[in-house]
């Protein structure tokens, strides 16, 4: 198992990318080049230099600095929307395996319902009605991640509790919410994970669709879909202004992206052997 | 100690309710050993299942199961939650499957201790250690911490049986213990069954397809077919006689006892779903009349032997 995850480029790659994520995230709340909020008016639109290694916006702020914090903010609304719908939706997933009937099917129903709504679309209603701001952007993408995990827990649970050692788990006088958490969902944390890895690429471009449009993260905290958002305007000019932002919104999902491929087909033996 | 009189399991298959068990009635006094044997499909892991309170959801059951007192088939979940494993163990067919691929064993052995008995961890550990070694898997060759897939299919089935009887139950049903070993281990794994059953003084309910396992193990047989008791008694007096024509088919067909090669028996169990009106098995018999193909032939006997069939054989 050590050995093959070595042979998966996908894997290492990905997890290459989204640590180095992760890192920069980190490093910008003690250092930046720059401070990512501090205006220099006689340098403004600048092109990448050795000052200024990727240039800086229309209002002189270092284009670097700014995508550093927006990585921590992005990646801070995306990990809580996660844990929001995963904290939320792992729960109800379980519980609709564990009680078939009613309960399954008003939690299915209600998952299809939510899924009716586009996810985007779900985000902007809900933040518009709550206010702009990181906290609702978070609520907002985590409630549209919670019908998600809801469906991918049921999937994988009700596989898991078709199997003989959850009827010897039964036998041996083991309650319904005993058998969910000490044997269910150890046998289907790898399908989770897979799917938490591609549900938070999935929160950055959300993340990254609400502070474009100026529902999410609010100025002067820098985020990377406002930082597109204000490129707009200087497009012809200073084209590099949107493409930077662009790139680490792409760089960031490709490589949770390629994780969760990465994680999957690692994983993925190990759950055909089981079954 | 476990009485189940007249018990009938109904299951719905495809929305229609369907009879898999009719009139099945048994006693297994304390300390006592049942053999229910039969082919696939002829209801008796469902007989176990509904001692259990286990069967499938949507099963209608009529009857009783007595256990000490209690109505088996009437008492609420939480009751039979803490009957179950406590004071009747069970030992499924596929030690492959029924273990936790991600459970080191010890701690399913543990599992019950601690549930049933409120040991501590520590306590739970050092107890399942012990009847880890009982069943034959001391270190240093298996140790608790290992995980069921570093084990061999003899050796998850002993921990399947030290799990069941972790806390010492009073009746211990095995489901097909032995079936999914090898030729070479199942003699182990039932003299160990065997062994510890009668130290501990528990109640055995062995369910299997072959007979030669029962004649070796328990004192009471039930060859069962198509959901019902065809024949029943002390294993003596059933194999003294094997009245019914598909206890002797079974007994040819087993690869232990048979003298010359296994006998398969012609045709197959009807349907559930489209019995005959008369005896089950009269579409498969040689001795099968008119009578048989158009009333169901009645249980009977004495204590010691009863049979249903209108043509028994005599002694053989």
């Amino acid at each position: 198992m050590k050995g093959s995850a070595w042979r998966s480029p996908s894997l290492l790659a990905g997890a290459a990318i989204t640590a180095v994520m992760v890192a920069v995230a980190l490093l910008s709340l003690v250092w930046t080049p720059y401070r990512p909020t501090a205006m220099d008016f006689v340098h403004r639109l600048a092109p990448p230099s050795a000052v200024h290694p990727l240039g800086t916006d229309s209002f002189g702020r270092d284009v670097l600095s700014m995508i550093m914090a927006g990585a921590q903010s992005s990646l801070t609304v995306a990990l809580i929307a996660v844990a929001v719908g995963a904290g939320l939706g792992i729960p109800l997933g379980a519980l609709a395996a564990a009680r078939a009937g009613l309960l399954d099917d008003l939690v299915m129903r209600g998952c299809d319902l939510a899924f009716a709504f586009p996810a985007l679309l779900t985000a902007v209603m809900i933040t518009a009605l709550a206010g702009p701001g990181a906290g609702n952007a978070m609520l907002a993408i985590g409630i549209f991640n919670i019908p998600v995990f809801a469906r991918v827990t049921r999937g994988a649970a009700r596989g898991v509790w078709a199997r003989e050692y959850v009827l010897a788990a039964r036998a041996a006088g083991r309650g319904d919410a005993a058998i969910s958490v000490v044997h269910v969902l150890p046998n289907i944390a790898a399908v989770l994970m897979v799917q938490a890895t591609i549900q938070f690429a999935l929160a950055i471009v959300a993340d990254a669709g609400l502070s474009y449009v100026g529902l999410g993260v609010q100025p002067p905290q820098p985020s990377w879909g406002r930082m597109l958002n204000e490129a707009q305007t200087f497009i012809w000019r200073a084209p590099l202004l949107a493409i930077f932002p662009g790139l680490a919104i792409m760089l960031a999902v490709l490589g949770l992206n390629l994780l969760g491929d990465g994680l999957q087909d690692l994983l993925d033996p190990r759950l055909r052997r089981a079954r | 100690m476990l009485t189940v009189s007249d018990l009938s399991v109904t299951l719905p298959m495809a929305g229609v309710p369907v009879p898999v068990l009719s009139g099945v009635s048994l006693t297994l006094p304390r300390g006592g050993s049942v053999g229910l044997v039969g082919e696939s499909g002829s209801g008796k892991s469902m007989t176990a299942l509904a001692v259990m309170g286990l069967l499938p959801p949507g099963a209608r059951t009529g009857g009783q199961i007595g256990f000490d007192g209690h109505d088996l088939l009437a008492a609420p979940e939480a009751a039979l939650c803490a009957l179950r494993g406590r004071r009747i163990g069970m030992v499924f067919q596929e030690p492959m499957t029924a273990l936790d691929p991600l459970m080191r064993i010890g701690a399913q052995v543990a599992e019950p201790l601690r549930r049933h008995l409120g040991l501590s961890r520590a306590a739970a550990a050092a107890r399942a250690a012990a009847l880890l070694a009982r069943v034959g898997l001391a270190p240093p060759r298996v140790t608790p911490d290992l995980y069921p897939h570093q084990l061999s299919g003899g050796q998850r089935q002993r921990v399947v049986i030290a799990a069941a009887l972790a806390c010492g139950p009073d009746l211990l049903i095995a489901d097909e213990p032995t079936t999914a070993l090898d030729v070479t281990v199942q003699a182990q794994v039932l003299d160990l069954l065997a062994a510890l059953t009668a130290e501990a003084g528990m109640a055995l309910l062995l369910i299997t397809h072959d007979l030669a396992v029962v004649s070796e193990t328990v004192e009471q047989v039930l060859v069962m077919y198509a959901g019902r008791v065809v024949e029943s008694g002390s294993t003596a007096a059933v194999f003294a006689r094997m009245a019914h024509p598909y206890t002797r088919a079974l007994f040819a067909a087993s690869p232990h006892a048979a003298v010359g090669d296994p006998a398969p028996i012609p045709g197959v169990m009807p349907d559930p779903r489209a019995r005959p009106p008369g005896c089950a098995f009269a579409p498969r018999c040689a001795r099968a009349g008119g009578e048989c193909t158009r009333t169901v032939p009645p249980l009977l006997g004495t204590d010691a032997h009863r049979v249903a069939c209108f043509h028994p054989h005599a002694a053989r």
